[in-house]
C-alpha cells in the first residue's frame, strides 16, 4: 500500500479529530468567563449553575484536545520527517512558542479553574478562567500563524534547500494569517454558540424551564445571531485574500475550468477532472465574477492556468459548498431563534427540534472549511517550497495502515462516548433544574457577605 | 576556546530538552504510576487517587509535549530518525495516553453504571503508556537496536520503568492521602522499589556494554573516580528509602513527602548518568547534537522566548501545586 496516501489519510484523520475539540475550547473558555462575570456582577446563582454545567463540557473537551494534540506533535516526526527537515527552521519556533506561551498556561490554570472554586478567592478563580481562555486563544494564534505560513509563505529565504527565516514579523503575520485567524476564531465562536444553544434546546424539549437553561440558551442564540453575519463578511474577505495569493485554490473552489470573464457561480455540479468539465451543473450566470471581482466582466482564474499544479477539484468544490450551506443554515436558525426569544420570550417547539441537530453544525462547517483550505493547498505542503509527496517518511505502508485502522476505530468510539456524555450532562442538568444544591457558590456568597464585600 | 553561539545553542537546547524530559518523567511518572496502581485499589480508593492527581495531570503531560517539541524544533533530524525507528512503540504510547487522558474525565461524567469501564480503561491506558515509554528507553539505550535482543531488553526496561512509575505513584499517594490508603501505598512502594532498582541496574550495565564508546566514558581512569558518586549515591538513596518504608507513615505524618523527593533524586541521578553516556549524541552513535540542530537564528529566536517564559511557567506551576496542596479531598467543580 502507498505510504503517502495512507500517511495523508492518517494525518487528516488525526487533525480532523483534534480540531473538533479546540474548536470548542477556544470559544467556550470565553463563554465561561462571560457566565462568571455575570455572576460576579449580579450575584445570581443561575449564572454559576450554567458555569458549572458547561465547565464540565470544557474539561472533557480540553482533555480530548490535549491527548489528540500530543498525537499531532509526534506525527510530524513519525510520518512527515521531510517537513521539519525542509522548513523546521520556520515551523519549529512557531510550535515552540505555542507550547511555551499557551499550553503550559492553559494546563496549569485549568486545575484551578475546574476544581479551585472553593480553594482560591473568587477573584483568582475568575483570573484562572481568563488565563485558560486566553491560553486557548494564544494557542490558536500560533498554530494559525504556522498554517497560514504554509499556505502563503513569507519572510524567509532558501539556503541549500532549507528554509531560513529572515524576518519573523513577516513569517508570523504572513499575507493570509490575519484573515485565517479571524475566520477560525469566529468559527470557534459559532461552534460553541450552537453547541450551547443546541444542548439547551434539548433541555427545553424535555421540559426544563430553569433559569440556568434560559441563560445558557439566550447566550448561545444571541451570540450565534451576532457572530454569523460577521463570519460571512470575514469569510468573504478571506476568499478575496485567497484569490490574490492562491488563485488555483479559488479556481478549484468554484470548479472554474477556464480563465475568463462572466464566470457563473456554480451552485451544484459534479466536477469531472478527467474531462475538465462540470456535470449536472446548476449555476447563476456571471455570479462568480460578481462575487470575486464585483463586476460581471471580472476575470476569474481557471484551472487551465495551472496544469498539474492545482488541487483536486471535487473535494475542494464540495467542502466549500458544505461550509457555506451550513453557514446559511446557521444564519436562518439563529436569527429565527433570536427573534422568538427577543419578541415572544419563548421558543417554538419545532425550532427547538431543529436546534438539537444544529448542536454540531459548527463542527460540520469547521471541518468542511478546513478541508477546503488544506486540500486546496495541494499538491503543495508549503506552497511553492515543499510538495506533500516529498515530505513523507520511510515508514512501511503496512505500519501506517495498521495504525490508521486503530486510530479510526478509537476515534469513532471516543466520539460516540463524547457525544453520549454531552447528552447525559444536558439531561442531568435538565433533571436537576435549579433545585440541586450549589454548596460552593453558596459558601462563597456567604463568605463574601461576612467579609463585608 | 572562545564562546560562539552556533556551538553553544545546540548545547543549551540539549540541556533544556533533558530538563524537560526529566521533569516529565518525574511529574507524569507519578500520575501514570497511580493509573497502574488503579488495578490494586478499591473503588472508593480510586476516587481519592484520582483526586490526588486531577488538577495536575494536564500540566504534567505538557512537559512531554515540550520535550518532544524541543526535539522537533531544535533537533529536527533526530526527531525524524528516532520517531520513524520507533514508529510502532510511539503509536502504542499515544493510544495509551489518549485512553488514559480521556478516561480521567469520562469516569467522572458518565452515568454511574459505566464508571467501572472507564476505570479499567484508565488502568490499561496508563500501563500501556508506561510500558511503551520503557520499551523505547530500552531500545534507545542500545542505539535504536530493534532486533530480537533489543526487543527483549526493551521489554525488560518496559516492566522496570512501569514499576518505577508505580513507585512514584505510591510515593505521591503517601504524601497526598491518609489512613488505609496511605498504608497500602507504603507497601506498594516497597514492592515497586525493588523492580525500580533492578531496572536501573539493568540499564546501567547494558548501556556501556552496548557501545564501546560509552564503556570508555565510564571505565577509564580517572573519569571513573569522578563518576563514582552517581551509582554510589543512587544505591545509598535506594537502601535508605527501602528502610524508610518500614517506618512510614509516621504517626504525625512527618516525612510524607520524603519518599517522593528521594525517588525524584534517584531519577535525576539516573538521568544524569544517561546524559553523560550519550553526550554529545542525540541519536546514539549516529547524530551529534550539532549535526542534528536547527539553524542558529531559529534557535536564538526560541531561546529568547524560553528564557523569558520558562521561569514564569515554573513559578505558576508551583502556585498551582500549592493551591491543591495538603491531603487530597474530593474533586468538585462547584
Amino acid at each position: 500500500m502507498d505510504p503517502l496516501i495512507l500517511s495523508r489519510i492518517q494525518f487528516g484523520a488525526n487533525i480532523s479529530f483534534h480540531i473538533l475539540f479546540p474548536a470548542i475550547t477556544i470559544a467556550l473558555g470565553w463563554v465561561l468567563l462571560f457566565f462568571k462575570l455575570r455572576y460576579n456582577a449580579t450575584g445570581d446563582s443561575a449564572w454559576m449553575r450554567a458555569y458549572f454545567t458547561w465547565v464540565k463540557v470544557f474539561a472533557l473537551s480540553f482533555a480530548m484536545g490535549v491527548v489528540t494534540g500530543v498525537t499531532m506533535s509526534f506525527q510530524f516526526g513519525t510520518n512527515w520527517p521531510g517537513y521539519m527537515q525542509k522548513v523546521g527552521n520556520i515551523a519549529g519556533p512557531l510550535l515552540a512558542y505555542e507550547i511555551l506561551t499557551a499550553f503550559f498556561l492553559e494546563a496549569a490554570f485549568l486545575g484551578i479553574m475546574l476544581f479551585g472554586f472553593r480553594r482560591v478567592s473568587n477573584r483568582i478563580h475568575t483570573l484562572a478562567t481568563v488565563l485558560v481562555a486566553g491560553g486557548t486563544t494564544v494557542s490558536a494564534f500560533w498554530i494559525i500563524a504556522l498554517n497560514s505560513w504554509m499556505q502563503t509563505p513569507a519572510g524567509f529565504e532558501m539556503r541549500d534547500g532549507v528554509a531560513h527565516a529572515l524576518d519573523w514579523w513577516a513569517v508570523i503575520f504572513n499575507p493570509s494569517m490575519p484573515y485565517r485567524l479571524v475566520h477560525m476564531l469566529l468559527a470557534s465562536g459559532l461552534t460553541v454558540s450552537f453547541l450551547v444553544a443546541g444542548l439547551s434546546a434539548l433541555r427545553y424539549l424535555v421540559g426544563d424551564r430553569s433559569e440556568s437553561m434560559w441563560k445558557a440558551l439566550r447566550t448561545g442564540v444571541f451570540t450565534a445571531a451576532i457572530l454569523i453575519p460577521i463570519q460571512i463578511f470575514a469569510g468573504d474577505q478571506h476568499g478575496l485574500n485567497t484569490l490574490e495569493h492562491q488563485p488555483q485554490k479559488i479556481a478549484a473552489m468554484e470548479a472554474n475550468w477556464n480563465t475568463g470573464p462572466n464566470v457563473p457561480l456554480v451552485l451544484f455540479a459534479l466536477p469531472d477532472e478527467a474531462a475538465k468539465e462540470n456535470r449536472f451543473e446548476l449555476a447563476i450566470p456571471d455570479g462568480a465574477s460578481v462575487v470575486l471581482r464585483h463586476s460581471t466582466s471580472g476575470v476569474v482564474p481557471g484551472l487551465n492556468d495551472y496544469p498539474g499544479n492545482h488541487p483536486p477539484v471535487f473535494p475542494v468544490f464540495w467542502g466549500f459548498r458544505i461550509m457555506v450551506g451550513t453557514g446559511i443554515l446557521m444564519l436562518i436558525v439563529s436569527w429565527s431563534a433570536a427573534f422568538f426569544l427577543k419578541r415572544r420570550n419563548s421558543l417554538p417547539k419545532p425550532l427547538a427540534l431543529i436546534m438539537v441537530p444544529m448542536t454540531i453544525s459548527g463542527w460540520v462547517a469547521t471541518l468542511a472549511g478546513w478541508y477546503t483550505t488544506e486540500i486546496g493547498r495541494q499538491p503543495w505542503l508549503v506552497t511553492g517550497v515543499l510538495k506533500t509527496a516529498d515530505a513523507v517518511g520511510p515508514v512501511a505502508g503496512s505500519h501506517v495502515a495498521l495504525t490508521l485502522a486503530v486510530y479510526l476505530i478509537l476515534y469513532v468510539l471516543l466520539l460516540i462516548a463524547y457525544l453520549g456524555v454531552l447528552v447525559h450532562l444536558a439531561l442531568k442538568a435538565a433533571k436537576d433544574g435549579d433545585a440541586s444544591p450549589l454548596p460552593g457558590a453558596m459558601d462563597a456568597a456567604l463568605s463574601q457577605q461576612a467579609a463585608g464585600e | 576556546m572562545s564562546f560562539d553561539w552556533p556551538t553553544a545553542l545546540p548545547l543549551i537546547f540539549a540541556g533544556l530538552m533533558g530538563l524537560a524530559i526529566l521533569i516529565y518523567v518525574i511529574l507524569d511518572g507519578f500520575d501514570l504510576g497511580i493509573g497502574i496502581l488503579f488495578a490494586a485499589a478499591e473503588n472508593a480508593e480510586q476516587d481519592t487517587m484520582i483526586a490526588s492527581i486531577g488538577p495536575f495531570w494536564d500540566a504534567n503531560e505538557t512537559w512531554l509535549v515540550l520535550a518532544v517539541g524541543l526535539l522537533l524544533v531544535a533537533f529536527p533530524m533526530a526527531h525524524g530518525t528516532i520517531l520513524s525507528a520507533l514508529y510502532l512503540p510511539v503509536f502504542v504510547l499515544l493510544v495509551g495516553l489518549i485512553l488514559r487522558g480521556v478516561a480521567f474525565d469520562f469516569r467522572a461524567k458518565v452515568p454511574a453504571g459505566k464508571k467501572q469501564r472507564w476505570n479499567r480503561i484508565f488502568f490499561i491506558g496508563s500501563a500501556t503508556a508506561s510500558l511503551a515509554q520503557g520499551y523505547m528507553l530500552g531500545v534507545y539505550v542500545l542505539g535504536l537496536d530493534v532486533g530480537l535482543g533489543g526487543m527483549a531488553f526493551g521489554a525488560l526496561v518496559a516492566l522496570c520503568l512501569s514499576a518505577a512509575y508505580a513507585a512514584m505513584g505510591s510515593a505521591w499517594l503517601i504524601y497526598k492521602t491518609e489512613g488505609d490508603l496511605q498504608e497500602k501505598a507504603v507497601r506498594w512502594l516497597r514492592v515497586t522499589l525493588v523492580l525500580t532498582a533492578l531496572g536501573m541496574v539493568a540499564v546501567s550495565l547494558a548501556t556501556p556494554f552496548a557501545s564501546p564508546r560509552i564503556f570508555d566514558k565510564w571505565f577509564l581512569w580517572p573519569q571513573m573516580l569522578y563518576l563514582s558518586p552517581l551509582p554510589i549515591l543512587s544505591a545509598l538513596l535506594f537502601l535508605w528509602l527501602w528502610r524508610q518504608t518500614f517506618h512510614l507513615p509516621r504517626p504525625d505524618d512527618s516525612h510524607a513527602l520524603t519518599p517522593f523527593l528521594t525517588l525524584a533524586a534517584i531519577f535525576a541521578l539516573g538521568f544524569a548518568g544517561l546524559a553523560w553516556s550519550f553526550y554529545p549524541f542525540v541519536v546514539p552513535d549516529r547524530l551529534t547534537i550539532w549535526q542534528a540542530a536547527s539553524a542558529p537564528e531559529s534557535l536564538a529566536f526560541i531561546l529568547v522566548g524560553t528564557v523569558v517564559v520558562l521561569p514564569i511557567i515554573i513559578f505558576y506551576s508551583f502556585y498551582a501545586y500549592r493551591v491543591f496542596g495538603g491531603k487530597a479531598t474530593d474533586l468538585r467543580y462547584d
